[in-house]
């Protein structure tokens, strides 16, 4: 029995370090800067700072809850470390008591179950809903379940017990392991960086009737229904605005706010305020989406599927990147590659330059207010929510979602 | 009994303070970034029109003071005539051809035959061309010539109509454009800065076709001016 239990202390620990690296990299966000993110099952290796599933999944609405209600949320990763602290905790004391029987080893079957249960939710999610797979975790659900299948050997050779009452002490049990969770959220609670910038936004918009004075159609509809306008700055082969948009849906924005989008691709080939280009292609993609504005939504998430495939072919030719989008977007044929579209890109980008907007993608404003830039992962849903609650008349529409 | 009470009060103790501390201390850091953060000035350009490096002083304070004299810097579109653009630009014209040389491969010149003043077919198309290579150009120019055959009067009036032929296609094909308000028009007639024939080499929309002095001066030249002045 005593090696069993000493196996489920080691899955435990391990599971502390694991959560607490993804919960770490939580934390170091909270400064609203861009940080590194540990994407490795060695504790402290294998850093990354640019687009990776470990990032995508910290950015999802997924990897925390109360996102409204405070700025990043609570991460579940926290309640990740409480748990498998208390795990480490009651396998040591089960280890180095003489008495322990299975009426114990039974409620460290339940408990390890927990992290086993949320293991497969998670996994589910990761698969199904984010569609990336983090390092980190895969680590947690292993180690969730070769704890939990110690625990069960630790059962099988436990000693019976002596036929006394176990729910008061499963109770206490349980009591123990909720203190855990409950503590720690406060403290993380108690101690969370606030900043009153996330509610005041960074800047306003100049030209604030877009909307109305739209009349060459460089606006694209992306939802509608709500009283509350909503403009987002857009690179449809931008990695960031991918993951950007996705957290958007996600996360029901664009169901309460009237979301339109203007173009910005930070291509050379269109956009002189980039000497080179960071995504080639996206001229040709904006121009895709101008010339059927109807239908600019599926290229936009065509483009969004196929970003990286796109920017490397358009890096060595452009025009194998308009060839394909005629292929795949008939209705763009005869329109791609004309003055008048071209100008159409052209005053998005002036739009700009009108605004004065910082030259990057993506950007959200709610109302005429820019959500600031730091505030588009983590905090995008609390800072999009006070933002809301300041414009008034906010109320969630009965909308459809044009994009699931 | 109570040895063990104590132990696993301790255990409880240090399994919960540990990770909490880990967590306080990450949490008190990322505030003092924070706040040191939010006193930063962002770094990140802002966007703007086209500036390029051609635009020195001099060239900028010749586009302004032509635009403005032209209208340009006003309700836009009006003209300016050979005498007013002498006055403004206020050079010889050949250091006024000058000025617009590092457009080379920016400008196109529209071609006319001779005593004609409506677009052809690939004068149109050369017109739109341009016009969709906007960029963050802050003005249009159009500087319309005549050849030297014939009077002076009949030379400036038909600069004049080329030029007018110009803006009255970009309006037609682009109706309601606000750009427009951004074209300006010089007309010269034949007796100012008449083009050489080393610009029969830039792009004109009788590429290809024999190009003497005369043909490249019955002419639109039209140009997107990235200077912001």
């Amino acid at each position: 029995m005593k090696g069993a239990l000493i196996a489920v202390a080691v899955c435990a620990v391990l599971g502390v370090a694991f959560s607490m690296t993804s919960t770490s990299d939580f934390i170091s966000h909270l400064d609203r800067q861009v940080h590194s993110i540990h994407c490795s099952l060695i504790p402290g290796a294998g850093a990354e700072v640019g687009e990776s599933g470990c990032r995508t999944v910290m950015m999802s609405p997924y990897s925390s809850m109360f996102r409204t209600s405070m700025w990043g949320g609570i991460p579940i990763s926290l309640m990740s470390v409480a748990v498998f602290a208390y795990l480490v905790m009651r396998s040591m004391t089960f280890l180095l008591s003489a008495k322990t029987t299975k009426r114990d080893t039974l409620f460290l079957i339940a408990a390890t179950g927990l992290p086993v249960l949320m293991s497969i939710i998670y996994g589910y999610i990761a698969a199904s809903k984010i569609g990336e797979a983090c390092t980190v975790c895969i680590g947690i659900y292993v180690v969730s379940g070769v704890g939990f299948i110690a625990a069960i050997v630790a059962h099988m050779s436990a000693p019976p017990d002596d036929g006394g009452p176990a729910v008061g002490i499963w109770a206490r049990y349980f009591g123990e392991g909720c203190s855990y969770v409950f503590i720690m959220v406060f403290f993380y609670i108690v101690f969370a960086p606030t900043s009153p910038k996330s509610g005041e936004g960074c800047g306003t918009l100049v030209t604030k009737d877009y909307r109305d004075n739209d009349t060459l159609g460089l606006f694209i509809e992306m939802s509608k229904g709500s009283k509350v306008t909503g403009l987002a700055v857009l690179d449809p082969l931008c990695p960031a605005c991918k993951g950007f948009d996705e957290r958007i849906v996600a996360s029901g924005i664009d169901d309460k706010v009237a979301l339109s989008a203007v173009l910005f691709p930070l291509d050379s080939t269109c956009n002189w305020m980039v000497k080179e280009s960071l995504h080639p292609g996206a001229c040709a993609v904006s121009e895709a989406m101008l010339c059927d504005r109807a239908g600019a939504l599926d290229v936009l998430d065509w483009a969004f599927t196929n970003q990286e495939r796109l920017r490397a072919t358009a890096k060595t030719d452009e025009a194998k990147v308009r060839k394909e989008l005629e292929e795949k977007f008939p209705k763009v044929k005869g329109c791609l590659g004309t003055a008048a579209v071209k100008n159409k890109v052209n005053k998005s980008l002036r739009f700009a330059v009108q605004n004065a907007l910082p030259l990057l993608t993506p950007q959200l404003f709610i109302g005429d207010r820019r959500v600031c830039d730091e505030d588009t992962d983590l905090g995008l849903e609390f800072t999009v929510d006070r933002m809301l609650q300041a414009q008034q008349g906010s109320a969630p529409s009965s909308s459809s979602r044009r994009r699931r | 009994m109570q040895g063990d009470g104590v132990k696993n009060l301790i255990l409880f103790l240090l399994c919960l303070t540990v990770p909490v501390i880990f967590v306080v201390s990450g949490e008190r850091s990322a505030a003092t970034r924070l706040a040191e953060s939010s006193d930063e000035a962002s770094e990140v350009p802002i966007a703007s029109a086209a500036d390029e490096g051609y635009c020195s002083p001099q060239l900028k304070g010749i586009v302004r003071r032509v635009a403005g004299a032209c209208g340009l810097l006003g309700e836009g579109g009006r003209g300016c005539k050979p005498a007013d653009a002498k006055n403004v630009a206020a050079m010889s014209g050949d250091d006024f051809n000058a000025l617009f040389s590092p457009l080379a491969k920016r400008a196109h010149i529209v071609q006319f035959d001779s005593e004609v003043t409506a677009l052809d077919e690939k004068a149109k198309a050369e017109v739109e061309k341009t016009w969709a290579e906007k960029g963050g150009a802050s003005f249009f120019f159009v500087v319309s010539r005549a050849s030297k055959d014939g009077n002076a009067d009949l030379n400036t009036q038909l600069s004049q109509d080329r030029a007018q032929a110009v803006m009255t296609h970009l309006q037609e094909k682009f109706p309601g454009d606000e750009d427009l308000k951004r074209v300006g028009l010089l007309w010269l007639g034949a007796d100012y800065a008449q083009l050489g024939p080393e610009f029969c080499e830039w792009q004109r929309s009788r590429g290809g076709e024999p190009c003497a002095v005369k043909d490249i001066n019955r002419s639109s030249f039209v140009a997107w001016i990235d200077c912001a002045i």
